[in-house]
């Protein structure tokens, strides 16, 4: 993290007379701060390729190198918040791509398999489509057999919830699993980031909680009203 | 309160378990599983990348400074997505938490520090930053006037930050130098929808998915550039695989082919014939399929100049002066003149040969060009008949067969099957594209081919069938088309060179009639030239990474960096275009200020602050308002005379009369004027306004300290929703009808036009747009239809290659079907650069990637651009997986490493590099042709050559 160290010792000059300094009058700050400023921060400083020529054309990055755990014996991920989509802890090679006629994903991640397999398995949420039967007949757009105004018009108290209540039959529109879950490279960081996760259940950095007790329960955003 | 894990445990195992069997939950337990979230507050809104505009749902909590974002999720109640997002949407959660965010503006001093544009970067107040931003605005307006301060604007401002950008631009300075990313990204499709429509953006929705049996992608990678939409799609495939196809036209084998019951691979720029072969299926072996009343009661045929260039450089101009013996010009070497000499003429290829020879050209002959331009005429059908007749199956499949390692029978019977899915009476198609068909030397007609098969078939404008055009950013039909950040565009389809539209504007923003300029030229890549041409001297960067995303980046990065010019940007996180920059501000990010986005199905989404900003950034919408403040009256409305010799009249007086004194601030006139204080007070203890932070309108707890070197407190008035409200009033009653402020806080998102509280589903069709109804009862024609855009709706007539009556002759409420043919690309692979060169993105990361590479999961998901390439291709180079190559073009090179097995598997003469990879700084490769008409660039093909670094 060399790149960031610099920065932030260019920046830590400032940061003490700019952020958080409630003491004296900020504005005064600011004027000292102008007769102060050193130039210290240069384009190597900011930014990830690590030089301060822009034009320079042998830059390169570090070669990528996935975990390679096989399917089973690896160590899964902490998800990145309650609720995240799990990211791949294994080796994907030869199980990639999801076709149309072949997702090998399923084959250990579905619920009646997943813990035989020692794999994450799929939660109910993946089981569940939100989205209602859209018909039109002749000028009138009709979700769920109801003539709707607007496609945002539906009270939330009737959004569309279809459970496959046995888990046998994945929603359709789920079937792209590399549309949220990817394998991870073992690279080291371009930057950190300081987001903090708040897990609010015990098993919430391996475990989805998002289920039909949490769907509905605050996609009401006018209570302030 | 907190649970014992016991607790905790038995209450979620009962829930999922409740959930799992759909009983309902025991209420007891179901207040313990939550209680842990009762400390957080939830709140809608919509993501922050791609043109789909999914809902999402934020969760926030701690105290003033101290709150943070904690989770995300799909929002079960948002249309476009219903509860799903892809990888990139839920990672919203992290992309305003990067430790290296700007929180300072950041200006190159010299050790005495002053400023000094070869000095290093020290971190400035807001204040002595605007000191030098008006400086040199003004010694920029001195030395160019207003064509000399530019703006690069974008897609993913906010509709209030665009607005408010285009007013002190368009407005104030009276320059029309400000035009967004979004030109790399979607001009051609706007052009195609003028020239078709009259009117800009689809007709379609997202509904069309559901409601059809066939989806054909045409350069679109669907799958990783709009994957919800492509969720549903995949839904409604998986759902009824007999009935509904899908099919992908593409140049390489990528993530959407995989759910394809067929997909075409092509040579790089002939889908136009494609298109024009379906055509021609049609018309001479299908013609019982032409729906021959809607044609005759709704379409018109038309045609243009062939030989309008590539919109590169034209001779004579600054930087290409002088022209030298070895054939190098200017600031252009002679390598890359070999391209750009094609500008002003060209030999007619055998390849494109049988296609121009309706237009009156063959194989061999000299193509004299003219400049990219708009102008059409109407033609008969049997002129447009004419133009599809080379289009054979023999011809077309030749020419467009894109995988050597098929077999032209194999070809010829997809096509095949391609043109019976379209024609089969009864089955309803919708055609998406994206970046293949606008990022295209010939994007305009491209898009305008498309229509003309879903016309011919009467399959456009219809619930599951047309063609739609999917835009790439979150805002790029919202902010950038709807707002009018274009160079030659005002609010709601005006246009700065319509007299009547300027007038319209001027009254509106209560500004003297006169002083907008009717010059609208300096496009994305215009502004490039022009501060290589030494015109432009001051450009400010907006929500983009101009330096990063512009093609042959080179020339653009040594005009900002060795020439008198200053160049500031404005961003989250500092990216090339800030490295390249001579003063950097800090800006909030999505989450950080109140706005709107509008997405590709016409359905405008706003949101609250949810947080306040990080350090001392402010939102672009406070930068731009903070700029009016200094700069007034006789500072900016004097005369001018511009480039061409047109004089912008002196309005002092004018503004005089209007009340406004000679130092009345732009900030009074435009911003913090009378009307916007009356009518949008603030309302803080009423929704929406209630509980939530608003740094613009009151401050915040930081205490940032503003430009004037005082604590900045606010400006005491809703100015997010009077930037709405008198925007959206120009639309209103003319067929772009916005809701108000507040109901889009109460909604997820609606289609406009938004007519008595009604969002249109489908445009132009009676049925469902109130203002197809209105004009169908009006023009009496008993159509179902009514094409009603009012652009360019008198044409003069004659055939394919010249205009035989010139008088106009009127069209109203009537689309087009253009007569267009194949041509070739200016530079294709030849001996010494054997390959095409695609760019694009990658599913996990967003454009140059400055948000998505500071997030350790997207990031390691694809830590680098890789160059996609197929196994022999690179075997014959003698390279592997992970081996360092060069990727060189006539204009520049880059060092990456190979992947042959990856998710992008192209043929053998195609290689795929990804751009948002700064260190794979592709950008310096690639060449900077435009479609000459909508002057957006080509980024998907040109020629290189790669070998072992």
């Amino acid at each position: 993290m060399k790149i960031l160290t610099k920065i932030t010792i260019g920046l830590a000059t400032s940061a003490l007379l700019f952020v958080g300094c409630s003491s004296t009058p900020a504005h005064t700050n600011a004027k000292s701060n102008a007769s102060v400023a050193q130039p210290t921060i240069t384009e190597a400083n900011l930014g990830y390729r690590g030089t301060d020529d822009l034009l320079k054309e042998d830059v390169v990055p570090p070669a990528v190198a996935y975990h390679s755990a096989a399917p089973g014996s690896s160590k899964k991920f902490k998800r990145a918040y309650q609720d995240a989509p799990p990211m791949i802890p294994h080796d994907t090679t030869g199980m990639l791509p999801i076709t149309k006629d072949n997702n090998q994903c399923l084959m250990c991640h579905m619920p009646d398999m997943a813990s035989s397999m020692g794999a994450t398995p799929i939660p109910v949420s993946h089981f569940t489509n939100f989205r209602p039967k859209t018909e039109v007949v002749g000028d009138e757009i009709l979700k769920n057999g109801k003539v709707i105004k607007n496609t945002s018009s539906e009270k939330l108290a009737n959004v569309s919830i279809n459970v496959d209540k046995g888990e046998q039959k994945l929603y359709a529109g789920r079937f792209n699993c590399t549309q949220c879950h990817a394998p991870q490279a073992t690279n080291e960081l371009v930057d950190d980031n300081h987001f903090k996760p708040v897990y609010t259940a015990p098993d919430g950095d391996a475990k989805s909680s998002w289920n039909q007790s949490k769907w509905l329960k605050d996609i009401n955003t006018q209570k302030s009203e | 309160m907190s649970l014992s894990r016991r607790e905790f445990l038995k209450s979620s195992a009962a829930a999922s378990a409740a959930a799992a069997i759909g009983m309902t939950v025991p209420a007891e337990l179901e207040a313990n599983a939550n209680a842990a979230e009762s400390k957080w507050r939830w709140d809608k809104a919509a993501c922050r990348f791609c043109g789909t505009g999914c809902g999402i749902m934020l969760a926030t909590t701690g105290e003033g400074k101290d709150r943070k974002i904690v989770a995300v999720k799909g929002d079960p109640a948002a249309p476009v997505n219903r509860g799903l997002n892809c990888i990139k949407g839920y990672f919203n959660a992290k992309i305003m938490y990067g430790a290296d965010r700007l929180t300072q503006p950041l200006l190159r001093v010299n050790d005495k520090g002053e400023f000094d544009k070869h000095g290093k970067f020290a971190p400035v107040s807001w204040e002595r930053a605007y000191d030098e931003m008006e400086k040199n605005i003004r010694k920029a307006l001195k030395a160019s006037g207003p064509e000399g301060v530019a703006v690069f604007a974008s897609g993913q401002y906010t509709i209030m930050e665009g607005y408010a950008a285009q007013k002190m631009m368009k407005g104030g300075f009276r320059s029309n130098a400000i035009d967004p990313n979004a030109r790399h990204c979607m001009a051609s499709a706007v052009v195609g929808f003028y020239q078709t429509f009259g009117i800009d953006e689809p007709s379609g929705c997202y509904d069309d998915i559901e409601l059809t049996d066939t989806i054909v992608t045409w350069g679109s990678n669907m799958a990783e550039m709009h994957p919800i939409l492509w969720s549903r799609v995949t839904d409604r495939k998986l759902s009824d695989p007999d009935r509904v196809k899908v099919v992908n036209i593409q140049t390489y084998t990528h993530r959407t082919c995989d759910l394809g019951d067929f997909n075409i691979i092509f040579r790089p720029n002939t889908d136009l014939a494609l298109w024009n072969y379906l055509a021609r299926e049609i018309v001479y072996n299908h013609p019982e399929a032409i729906d021959w009343d809607f044609i005759k009661k709704n379409i018109v045929f038309a045609a243009g100049p062939v030989n309008i260039g590539y919109g590169f450089r034209r001779a004579g101009e600054k930087s290409l002066t002088p022209v030298r013996p070895d054939g190098s010009a200017g600031k252009y070497d002679a390598k890359e003149m070999e391209i750009y000499n094609k500008e002003m003429s060209k030999v007619v290829s055998e390849l494109e040969g049988p296609a121009l020879e309706p237009y009156g050209y063959k194989a061999g002959d000299i193509m004299n060009n003219i400049p990219g331009t708009l102008k059409h005429h109407e033609i008969s059908f049997e002129d447009y008949k004419k133009s599809l007749a080379p289009y054979t199956l023999d011809y077309t499949a030749k020419l467009c067969k894109g995988d050597p390692d098929e077999s032209l029978d194999s070809f010829k019977k997809k096509l095949q099957d391609l043109a019976a899915l379209y024609i089969e009476d009864g089955r309803k198609v919708v055609s998406f594209w994206t970046m293949g068909m606008n990022q295209h030397t010939r994007g305009t007609w491209d898009n305008t081919l498309s229509y003309n098969v879903h016309f011919m078939l009467n399959k456009q404008a219809k619930p599951g069938s047309g063609a739609f055009s999917l835009t790439g950013q979150p805002s790029a039909c919202g902010t950038a088309r709807e707002v009018g950040t274009f160079a030659h565009r005002l609010p709601a389809d005006m246009m700065v060179k319509n007299p009547k539209h300027r007038k319209i504007t001027e009254d509106g923003w209560k500004i003297p009639n006169g002083t907008l300029n009717p010059v609208g030229n300096q496009h994305i890549m215009k502004i490039h030239r022009d501060i290589e041409d030494g015109v432009v001297k001051f450009a400010w960067v907006n929500v983009c990474n101009a330096y990063q995303d512009s093609a042959n980046a080179k020339h653009w990065i040594k005009a900002a960096r060795e020439m008198d010019n200053f160049i500031v940007t404005s961003d989250g996180y500092p990216g090339i275009s800030a490295m390249v920059s001579d003063l950097i501000l800090p800006s909030a990010m999505i989450y950080e200020k109140w706005g709107a986005y509008g997405n590709a199905e016409r359905r405008s989404q706003h949101w609250r602050q949810q947080v306040l900003p990080v350090g001392n950034a402010m939102s672009d919408t406070w930068q731009w308002v903070e700029l009016s403040k200094r700069f007034t009256v006789d500072d900016l409305w004097g005369p001018y005379t511009l480039r061409n010799g047109k004089k912008l009249a002196d309005v002092r007086e004018a503004a005089y009369k209007m009340g406004y004194k000679p130092n009345t601030t732009m900030f009074e006139i435009l911003f913090a004027n009378e009307r916007a204080k009356k009518n949008y007070p603030l309302a803080l203890d009423q929704f929406p306004q209630k509980g939530y932070d608003n740094s613009e309108c009151i401050g915040d707890a930081r205490n940032v300290v503003g430009t004037d070197g005082k604590v900045f407190k606010g400006y005491g008035f809703m100015i997010h929703q009077y930037l709405w409200e008198e925007y959206a009033s120009f639309g209103r009653g003319h067929g772009h009808d916005l809701a108000d402020f507040v109901t889009y806080h109460k909604v997820r998102g609606l289609k406009w036009p938004v007519v008595n509280g009604k969002e249109t589903a489908w445009r132009f069709n009676v049925n469902f747009d109130p203002y197809a109804a209105k004009h169908a009862k009006e023009n009496g024609r008993g159509s179902e239809f009514a094409f009603y855009g009012p652009l360019a709706k008198a044409l003069p007539f004659g055939n394919l290659t010249t205009v035989t009556d010139k008088k106009k002759k009127p069209l109203t409420d009537k689309a087009k079907i253009f007569a267009r043919p194949y041509m070739d690309p200016p530079e294709m692979p030849d001996e010494e650069y054997n390959l095409w060169l695609c760019t694009g993105r990658v599913l996990e990361h967003w454009h140059s990637g400055t948000m998505t590479m500071r997030v350790p999961e997207l990031y390691r998901a694809v830590p680098e651009a890789l160059v996609y390439m197929n196994p022999d291709a690179a075997k014959e180079r003698g390279l592997k997986d992970n081996d360092v190559c060069w990727v060189e073009s006539r204009r520049g090179r880059v060092r990456a490493r190979v992947e042959t097995r990856g998710r992008n598997r192209p043929p053998k003469p195609l290689v795929f590099v990804p751009w948002f990879d700064e260190r794979v700084f592709i950008n310096k490769v690639t060449l900077d042709q435009t479609c000459p008409m909508s002057k957006q660039t080509d980024f998907k093909k040109c020629a290189v050559k790669i070998y072992k670094a």
